[in-house]
């Protein structure tokens, strides 16, 4: 039975069941669990993770809050004050385990045969010569100057580090409004994961309620503009809103979080699901001009005849590039590959089903009378010229656009990994200056531990670290480093005097080590040596905080620290947040070159058997192979880091991309099998389905630019790239490939095919 | 009439009683005089664990002896090995801070450590400075929150707040609430809380041996730190009431010899 007679006979089932259950798959919606940690989504088993969770088991998770306070002066009695009361009102909060800052970090040290052991702050200075006095013990102690206070006394900082288990969203509501308790006039900024996962959350939600509607409006405006009927609007968009609802409901059905990639999700539906429903309401508007006395059923029939081959080729091609993701190696993005081609498919069936069960049940509208409009006329002159200029110089398009990949492939050699995190955070935005701050006064916002192993208070350890210690701090990109042996470098300043031979020295005696340590134990808490050494010394670490701004300065830092790991045989271990970073953003990479080979390849092998040629697979491939080099060079001479959203862009693009060439082939292949000669088939394919190509290309942009309103760069920088991909796609397949076309003449366009599809 | 009288005269006694021993502060008085002890030996093991259950044993042998009105202890590892010899002396004033002296063989020689914080750790345990000297009633107010059944032991539950915040500072915590048994004032458990409620460590004591003197004397204690699950055990091997130690062994020149 074929798709119209089928349609006719389940007409209202195939109205009701796609609402009944696009209802039901918004059920799962109000379970679903938010989570912006993109760190969570990694492989368990890559070697970066496994290593930082073996120190973190020995050693406790260390995901602090870090509040940065800048003040003219931090000295004066009003910032340092601040400083106490904020320290002593945060580590008042259920939800906090500790706080580190100026007011309880110590002051050690040795005075005429007596060990000293003061609060850092010991009073409050009232007049100049106290706040020189106080600036001075400062400046000398490594316990507080560049971890608690900058050496310019212009910035301090509060290390929160919160109870396990406690959600950021409610650690960071707790954490303002004791700063909304104690207001003053410094600025406060804070940095950390657990702020930087809060503001993603908080951003990615915001998005969510703010584009989906906004994108929604756009295209109903689109819609509205295109037919000027109220059919012409509400059918298509009713097939985005049940895609959406099934690609979304799709996700905590699964198992799914949502993750900062699912605000795309939407976005990507808006942009892709109303195109075969907007193919129905042309094709159904062009023959109710054609022939006014025409009736609906007879409408539906022959559109449903007519478009059922091409929308289904067109749709599986998107669904094959956007499967490409499901190889990638992080699991939003595979995630995001499965829900949205599954969303995609959706639309494809309603549009085929749903679509045509409604209009069957509506009166037909009035016959638009061909006129041209605006929008018509413009399209179909620039694209007229187009195909006059191709056809009289076909080699200089093709050097045009051969010479502008060069030039965007020499980009490519820039193009670089995102390995800062907070740069999907606005310039602006608090957590960016604090990086900042951590950066220029603080030693750096980027941490690796190295861990030693064997008796680690034997004189042997101990003065490989100490040497670790010295050489790392000869690095400029690295801030701090602190292990074991600094604390016995500070008590043997404080236990012996400048003239003996012990001070400021490691003892060459494990006995003394033991004593040492034994000996600061007294004055401190026990916990101060929990994150240096494990409970029975057989394992410490040595942690070194450092900068990097971009791939190549980190690359720089961690090989220079990996060599001198590699030269201890007690250092067995190195780890660190960043590196699990580092290890995420090459994934990213490797992700990308995955989902890109899968796609293109899949493409290429679509292309070939729709057309029943290689060719046809090779120059079908060559628009979105354009492309994607434009895009990579585009982003290498900006500066564009790749991240984990515009990894997602090759996949996504191919998919959407590779329905023009399609259009286009289909199209010039009928023409010519008219009999017309290739200037005049191409002049014919561009004017009119050419027009169609554009449009649904630029409606397709239009959906991807309310990205442009997200809160975060990351998808900002998507919908950028991704609108430059497909415009490039789209000069590609109405100049080059028209350009190749007429050099190559290739044969599947003279061959016999599937003529009647067109008809 | 006699009998009446003898009836309100019981009566007045037993109200008297009554409000005196729920007295909170004077709860808290009694307690500490039951367990005070001018001078005694011991020896004991102190065992630090982790919150995953590994242990550090430390052997210490401890003399403490009052002169006038300053209590001098002494302090003395004796295992393990490697800090074998590390020595301990504090001298406590009833009115200004401890002096405090520590002697590393492996130094050879003692340095006085200076510290204006008692809240910090005892010998890199649980417990701290504060927690090992009587407490200055005089730096609390106190509430009676009420009784309580506490192992099996009718209690008093006496909450002790700090004074001031250089209190808090010096000890470390902002409230004490301790269970004092109702027959013997002798308190078996103590929370030491932040000012906003949140308990930061819980001591218990265990196994009191009535001393020639009348007094108690806790054999275990126990304190578990709630935030970092750390928690270190106290036991006394022996104990010996007074001390022969002389005055002179309670000097840092001795340390040193």
């Amino acid at each position: 039975m074929d798709l119209f007679k089928r349609v006719c006979k389940q007409r209202r089932w195939f109205i009701f069941v796609p609402i009944a259950l696009s209802m039901l798959m918004l059920l799962p919606l109000t379970n679903a669990k938010v989570n912006p940690d993109l760190m969570e989504y990694l492989p368990n088993d890559i070697e970066s993770k496994i290593n930082l969770d073996s120190i973190e088991r020995e050693f406790g998770k260390f995901e602090p809050l870090i509040i940065y306070i800048k003040s003219n002066d931090i000295l004066q009695p009003s910032s340092l004050e601040r400083i106490v009361s904020l320290s002593e009102a945060l580590s008042e909060l259920p939800e906090v385990n500790d706080v580190l800052s100026l007011h309880n970090t110590k002051y050690i040290r040795g005075v005429e045969g007596a060990m000293l052991v003061d609060p850092a702050i010991r009073f409050i200075p009232t007049n100049e010569e106290e706040r020189e006095a106080l600036k001075q013990e400062l400046t000398m102690n490594p316990l507080a100057v560049d971890v608690f206070v900058s050496s310019s006394f212009k910035h301090a900082s509060i290390i929160v580090n919160p109870e396990q288990g406690i959600p950021d969203e409610t650690l960071l509501q707790k954490v303002d409004s004791v700063l909304m308790v104690y207001p003053g006039s410094e600025s406060v900024y804070m940095n950390g994961l657990p702020y930087l996962r809060n503001e993603i959350q908080v951003k990615a939600t915001r998005d969510l309620a703010l584009l989906l509607p906004l994108g929604l409006f756009v295209m109903l405006v689109f819609l509205l503009l295109s037919f000027r009927e109220l059919k012409g609007v509400l059918l298509p968009f009713s097939v985005v809103l049940m895609s959406i609802a099934f690609a979304m409901g799709l996700m905590p059905l699964l198992g799914y979080d949502l993750s900062l990639i699912a605000v795309l999700v939407p976005i990507m539906m808006i942009a892709i699901a109303n195109n075969y429903g907007v193919h129905i309401i042309a094709r159904y508007q062009e023959l109710n001009s054609e022939t006014p006395s025409i009736l609906m059923p007879q409408i539906v029939e022959r559109t449903l005849k007519h478009l059922t081959k091409p929308i289904l080729l067109t749709a599986i091609t998107t669904i094959i590039g956007i499967l490409g993701l499901a190889v990638h190696v992080m699991a939003p993005a595979r995630q995001m590959g499965w829900v949205t081609s599954v969303g995609v498919a959706v639309a494809l069936v309603l549009s085929l089903v749903f679509i045509p069960s409604v209009m069957l049940g509506m009166k037909k509208g009035k016959p638009s009378h061909g006129k041209l409009t605006f929008e018509r006329a413009w399209i179909r002159k620039l694209l007229a010229q187009i195909s006059l200029k191709t056809v009289s110089r076909p080699l200089v398009v093709v050097y045009i656009f051969v010479s502008f990949l060069l030039l965007s492939a020499v980009g490519i050699l820039s193009l670089q990994v995102s390995i800062n995190m907070e740069k999907m955070m606005p310039k602006a935005h608090p957590m960016r200056i604090s990086t900042d701050i951590a950066n220029q006064h603080f030693g750096g916002t980027k941490t690796i531990s190295l861990l030693f192993e064997g008796d680690i208070i034997s004189p042997e350890i101990m003065q490989a670290m100490d040497a670790f210690e010295r050489e790392l701090k000869q690095i400029p990109e690295i801030g701090n480093v602190t292990s074991l042996a600094s604390v016995i470098r500070i008590i043997s300043r404080s236990l012996n005097n400048p003239d003996d031979f012990l001070y400021d020295t490691i003892p060459n005696d494990r006995m003394a080590i033991a004593q040492y340590i034994e000996f600061y134990s007294m004055s401190g808490d026990p916990e101060d040596f929990e994150k240096l050494v494990n409970f029975d010394y057989s394992q410490a670490l040595l942690n070194i905080q450092f900068k990097a701004n971009d791939y190549k300065a980190f690359k720089r830092v961690v090989g220079k620290i990996k060599a001198l790991a590699n030269s201890s045989p007690h250092c067995t271990l190195m780890a660190g947040q960043c590196l699990v970073e580092n290890e995420l953003a090459r994934s990213i990479v490797r992700g990308q070159v995955y989902s890109l080979i899968f796609a293109l390849l899949a493409i290429v092998i679509l292309l070939a058997t729709i057309f029943k040629s290689v060719t046809a697979g090779i120059i079908g491939s060559i628009p979105l192979l354009v492309s994607l080099i434009c895009n990579f060079g585009l982003m290498g001479w900006f500066g564009l880091e790749l991240d984990i959203g515009n990894s997602l862009i090759s996949s996504v693009a191919i998919g959407i991309g590779v329905d023009y060439a399609i259009h286009l082939f289909w199209r010039l292949k009928y023409e010519l099998s008219l009999g017309r000669s290739y200037p005049s088939a191409i002049a014919n394919t561009l004017t009119t389905t050419g027009r169609g190509i554009t449009i649904n290309a630029l409606s397709v942009m239009l959906g991807f630019a309310v990205l442009f309103f997200s809160g975060l760069v990351i998808l900002k920088t998507f919908a950028f790239l991704i609108i430059f991909s497909l415009l490039i796609c789209l000069l590609c397949t109405l100049i080059l490939i028209p350009a190749i076309c007429v050099l190559v003449k290739p044969a599947f366009l003279t061959m016999n095919g599937d003529q009647q599809l067109i008809d | 009439m006699k009998l009446k009288l003898f009836l309100s005269f019981t009566l007045l006694i037993a109200i008297s009683v009554a409000v005196i021993a729920q007295n909170p502060k004077e709860i808290a008085s009694k307690s500490n005089e039951m367990v005070e002890f001018e001078s005694m030996e011991m020896l004991t093991t102190l065992n630090i664990y982790d919150a995953r259950g590994n242990v550090r044993v430390r052997d210490v042998a401890v003399a403490t002896r009052k002169f006038g009105e300053v209590t001098k202890t002494l302090m003395r590892f004796m295992a393990p090995p490697e800090v074998k010899g590390t020595s301990i002396l504090v001298y406590d004033y009833p009115e200004k801070s401890d002096d405090m002296w520590v002697y590393l063989p492996s130094l050879r020689k003692s340095r006085r450590i200076v510290s204006t914080e008692k809240g910090k750790s005892f010998m890199g345990s649980e417990f701290s400075n504060a927690d090992m000297s009587r407490p200055n009633l005089n730096e609390f107010t106190y509430k009676l929150l009420g009784s309580q059944k506490w192992n099996g032991k009718d209690c008093w539950v006496v909450e002790a707040t700090v004074a001031s915040s250089e209190v808090e500072k010096e000890l470390g915590y902002a409230k004490r609430v301790s269970y004092t048994e109702k027959s013997t004032y002798l308190t078996h458990k103590s929370e030491l809380l932040n000012k906003s409620g949140k308990v930061l460590k819980v001591m218990t004591l265990n196994n009191f041996q009535r001393q020639k003197n009348g007094r108690y004397f806790a054999y275990e204690m126990r304190m578990e730190n709630m935030q970092s699950k750390r928690y270190s055990e106290m036991k006394v091997k022996s104990f010996q009431l007074g001390s022969s130690l002389s005055e002179e062994k309670f000097s840092v020149s001795s340390l040193e010899n």
